[in-house]
């Protein structure tokens, strides 16, 4: 440790003010808490964020951390930042843990959600006119179960993620039942079910995640969202109803502990500046959960063959 | 039967029945043209906000002295996990294998090291050791202030007034609705898991000492003063050893549901231990990994459970003290130097202390193949199963046959022939009963054919209070009905009406068949001991094993909604109605048994007329706990998209409300505690009726 430091005054000594944080990294050996959830996607961003800062000399822990909980150990470190908060699922606790002042958000990651309706290969084959959404107006009875019917069931998000489809299915003047699933396990049981059974399955669900690696799901084609369509009867397909369009789409946060910044600035900066997209996540979710690769491996592969893009990071976070 | 002397109780007249069922009549007629018998009010009182505020300040308050408390706890659970972490797998295997045969012998033994081998050859020992840390420390912490709560509560009636409705509320709160204030007031944690598992397992530890110390024969307690015992010797060596086996039934209980909310401490977060591997994995649907790895929990409770079992069996001890020095410590000896000689060979070998990957025995994949056959290959079977139980059982319940005859559903139409026809019918049974001089029966015939016609959530909600109230006063006084009258009134006020109803409802439905079912199977298992011994592990894996990943197949074959609910609570809460029942009956004194046998009773006899009357107040016991398993199982339903209050609970946790969630929650705890008092009070006449009181 005093090696370090001294060395580190040394080099900045030498190479001017610019480089002083540089040498100081990392600022503190006390290791920087990663907040692990629930699902392989969040695995890898956390992880790819954890190697390279370990790149960097830090020492970096990953703690298990439910979705909600975690927000409330970012409050005091124990917790250090978490790289993958959906706006659609975080309610508000997103809000509560800014207005404790003690949690900061620190950019996109960068994913682009997609969370819309997807339909699987056998209710292609039964209702043929899919994807595009007017096929479904003469398609309900397909999708009916003993409890919707004569209704057509759609698969709805849990009723606390808050879903819209209720008013959704008016608007589009579906005859259809929302059947709120209760849990992403639920969604995805659903899923798989329908696939053994080769059952037509009309589900709401999102992008990207593992499922689409192991289940052919397409989307439907909704008519693209507008601003307005939600509030305003007159914009959308439907002149007579709201919610007539497609979703918004949503963003992927990242947030961490306040104190970062001044315990590990070079740390903060390059978690700010980072960012992983869908065509990053997608292989490599793909290589977990349909090939069974292993989580370290397959971050590793992609850390060596992908210093282009990260390393311009570490370099502005140590300017 | 000495009813009649019961009849002549001022609160047991038809009169009340009469006007109820009057005022019934009059509110479901006219149900459709006043809204607001149907659909209830919103929200009346912000009982919610009112939480919220006072939440605030408790937490503001309190918070220092609570993380405190935290980090004090964080001691000994890191120093049992580190350490368990430290010792290589033979030598932890070695201690737990002594400890079983100090319990109960070499089959003990077998079962022990056999279930750590799994822990080892599944990848999973890390985390099921940080699990048994975890466990090591909120085991005991329930198990001994669940005694001491007990014995304060035996001692003094006061106490007990007030420990009992708290017991209730803390075993049918579910965690997720004080999730937040916790989090608020611990902080982040596994500790946080502890304090969570330990409010929800302790009362069946104090349910059930304080039924051993009460049942203690005077006989016993008079033999013991005569030969001159003090008070502290009369409790601690003739009340606390004749109560034993209650006592272990409540660390049984204890340890079963210490374990079952390990799930919970993972959904927290914070040590990666098992149950955050059965989470992962439930999130992802995966059924044979989270069943591989849910066993791991089961495993560790069976575990526990036997060996604090064994220690309760004094013979073992007393036959080895009798032995020569040498042979009494035979068995630490050589524990002792397998278990040195393990820990050096395990510097040597590497895979005594990290299991190779490559000989790991991990079978997930061909149990998802098995499962997704099955799905697929039986989907017809499924299918005609879900609609005859949700066509013919539940529907009816939830909305009345009124709603739930339709050619889509039963292939006919409800013609008014037929509706005249059921009519008939229950006015028939009701006027056999009224000429037999059984008129509880008749009103009783009235009411059920009232709520199976027009459905549990489709009365007006005037008649649910009425009738359930009118019930509590003629069953059990005054203060069972006013208990029943104010917690209606709070589901009204606070606007959690309909989600309360439809909890009532799934409960309900599903209690019915463990009564019957889990009765049955009890009764059988009480007879037979084979069928007995079989039964136990099943039962014990049902309530340790997460009940998610239970539900996994469930809702591959039969889809979200309210059948796999319905079936997930039975598959939880159909246990204590199997174990109650056959404990009940077994425990009946053997003089008794002998008696009967000696007056020459029929072995059917016997069972009826001599065992069951006897049985009730356990079998009483085993269908409150059901009940409240029925409810606390209300949560993980919610998880495959029942709507009701553990839909609420969620959707509180999900906007962060404190206070929301807590209503709901004391929604479910306050249906729970309105059906037990009315059972308890049920089964107090009933025991006076045979005289037993």
């Amino acid at each position: 440790m005093k090696n370090r430091m001294s060395k580190g005054l040394i080099l900045g000594a030498m190479l001017g003010a610019s480089a002083q944080a540089m040498a100081a990294v990392p600022e503190s050996d006390e290791p920087i808490k990663l907040a692990v959830n629930e699902w392989t996607g969040q695995h890898i961003s956390t992880h790819v964020a954890g190697e390279i800062l370990k790149t960097m000399g830090y020492n970096v822990e990953y703690v298990t951390a439910g979705y909600y909980p975690q927000m409330q150990a970012m409050e005091d470190n124990t917790v250090s930042a978490t790289l993958e908060i959906w706006s659609s699922n975080i309610g508000e606790h997103y809000d509560n843990a800014l207005a404790s002042g003690k949690v900061v958000e620190i950019g996109d990651l960068g994913l682009e959600p997609v969370e819309s309706w997807y339909f699987n290969a056998a209710a292609k084959e039964k209702c043929p006119g899919l994807p595009s959404y007017e096929a479904l107006k003469g398609c309900a009875e397909v999708f009916a179960n003993a409890e919707t019917f004569p209704q057509g069931r759609l698969v709805d998000y849990p009723a606390d993620w808050g879903t819209t489809n209720v008013d959704r299915l008016k608007g589009f003047e579906l005859d259809f039942t929302s059947a709120p699933a209760g849990s992403e396990g639920a969604l995805i049981a659903e899923i798989q079910g329908a696939e053994a059974r080769q059952e037509p399955l009309l589900v709401m669900f999102w992008q990207p995640h593992w499922v689409h690696a192991v289940v052919d799901l397409e989307l439907v084609e909704l008519p693209p969202y507008e601003d307005g369509c939600n509030e305003d009867a007159s914009v959308g397909v439907n002149p007579n109803a709201t919610w007539d369009c497609d979703w918004q789409r949503g963003y992927i946060k990242k947030m961490a502990w306040k104190g970062m910044q001044d315990k590990w600035p070079a740390a903060y900066k390059m978690l700010q500046a980072y960012t992983l997209e869908n065509g990053d996540q997608i292989p490599m979710m793909n290589q977990i959960d349909k090939e069974g690769g292993k989580l370290e491996t397959v971050v590793a592969e992609w850390i060596a063959s992908n210093e282009a893009k990260w390393k311009p990071w570490v370099e502005s976070a140590t300017q | 039967m000495s009813g009649d002397a019961l009849n002549q109780a001022q609160t047991r007249s038809w009169l009340p029945w009469v006007i109820v069922i009057a005022i019934s009549a009059v509110l479901i007629a006219i149900r459709n043209d006043v809204s607001w018998l149907n659909k209830p009010p919103a929200e009346i009182l912000p009982i919610a906000e009112w939480v919220n505020v006072y939440m605030d300040w408790f937490v503001d308050t309190f918070k220092a002295a609570f993380r405190k408390l935290n980090w004090l706890l964080n001691w000994p659970m890191g120093w049992a996990q580190q350490f368990l972490q430290w010792l290589p797998w033979p030598v932890t295997m070695t201690g737990f294998g002594l400890l079983a045969w100090l319990a109960a012998g070499w089959r003990l033994t077998l079962f022990t090291v056999l279930a750590l081998f799994y822990m080892v050859v599944t990848g999973y020992w890390v985390e099921s050791m940080n699990t048994l840390g975890i466990v090591l420390v909120s085991m005991p912490l329930a198990i001994v202030s669940g005694f001491f709560i007990a014995v304060m509560a035996y001692k003094s009636p006061r106490v007990n007034g007030f420990v009992q409705p708290v017991l209730d509320l803390m075993q049918t709160i579910p965690t997720f609705a004080y999730l937040i204030p916790i989090l608020l007031l611990f902080g982040f944690g596994p500790v946080v898991g502890v304090v969570a598992s330990a409010i929800y397992a302790c009362p069946p530890m104090v349910r059930n000492t304080i039924l051993g110390l009460q049942k203690v024969a005077p006989e016993a307690l008079e033999s013991g003063l005569m030969s001159g015992a003090s008070r502290f010797q009369l409790f601690w060596q003739v009340r606390v050893p004749s109560a034993l086996s209650s006592i272990m039934m409540g660390v049984n209980q204890t340890t079963m549901a210490t374990l079952a909310m390990v799930i919970i401490a993972a959904i927290i977060g914070g040590s990666a231990d098992i149950g955050w591997e059965v989470l992962s994995k439930m999130r992802k649907a995966q059924f044979g990994q989270s069943l591989i790895a849910g066993i791991v929990i089961a495993l560790i409770a069976m575990m526990l459970d036997r060996i604090s079992w064994g220690f309760t069996d004094r013979s073992r001890a007393i036959a080895r003290a009798h032995l020569p020095f040498m042979q009494r410590y035979t068995p630490w000896f050589i524990a002792t130097i397998i278990g040195v000689v393990l820990f050096w060979l395990a510097k040597l070998v590497p895979a005594l202390s990290v299991w190779p990957e490559q000989l790991e025995f991990y079978p997930a994949e061909p149990i998802n193949n098995a499962l997704n056959y099955v799905t697929g290959t039986y989907a017809h079977v499924t299918d005609a199963i879900k609609k005859s139980v949700l066509f013919f059982y539940l529907l009816p319940l939830k909305v009345g046959l009124t709603k739930a005859i339709s050619p889509f559903s039963w292939g006919i139409t409800f013609e008014p022939w037929m509706r005249l026809a059921f009519a008939g019918i229950v006015a028939l049974i009701a006027a056999g009963y009224l000429v037999m001089g059984k008129w509880r029966r008749a009103v009783a015939a009235v009411v059920v054919g009232a709520f199976l016609y027009y459905g549990i959530t489709s009365m007006p909600w005037p008649v649910i209070i009425l009738v359930v109230t009118l019930l509590a006063w003629q069953i059990g006084g005054v203060k069972v009905a006013a208990l029943s009258f104010f917690g209606w009134l709070f589901m009204l006020l606070s606007g959690i009406w309909p989600q309360a109803m439809l909890s009532v409802y799934l409960c309900l439905s599903a209690v019915l068949v463990c009564l019957v079912v889990g009765g049955g199977l009890g009764i059988w298992a009480s007879q037979n001991t084979r069928v007995s011994n079989f039964i136990r592990p099943i039962n014990d894996a049902l309530q340790t094993i997460p009940p998610f990943v239970i539900l996994i197949p469930f809702l591959m074959f039969f889809q979200i909604g309210e059948f796999t609910s319905f079936l997930a609570i039975i598959a939880y809460a159909i246990v204590p109605c199997i174990r109650y029942t056959e404990h009940g009956l077994k425990s009946v004194p053997e003089h008794i048994v002998e008696a009967a046998r000696s007056m020459g009773t029929t072995k059917r006899q016997l069972l009826w007329e001599v065992k069951m009357p006897l049985a009730i107040p356990e079998i009483m016991l085993g269908l409150n706990q059901t009940i409240m398993f029925a409810l606390a199982m209300l949560v993980i339903t919610a998880l495959v998209g029942s709507k009701g209050l553990g839909q609420s609970v969620y959707i509180a946790l999900s906007s962060a409300d404190a206070g929301k969630g807590l209503v709901a929650g004391l929604g479910m705890a306050l249906i729970a505690i309105i059906a037990d008092r009315i059972l308890q009070a049920w089964s107090e006449r009933r025991k006076m009726a045979l005289g037993m009181v």
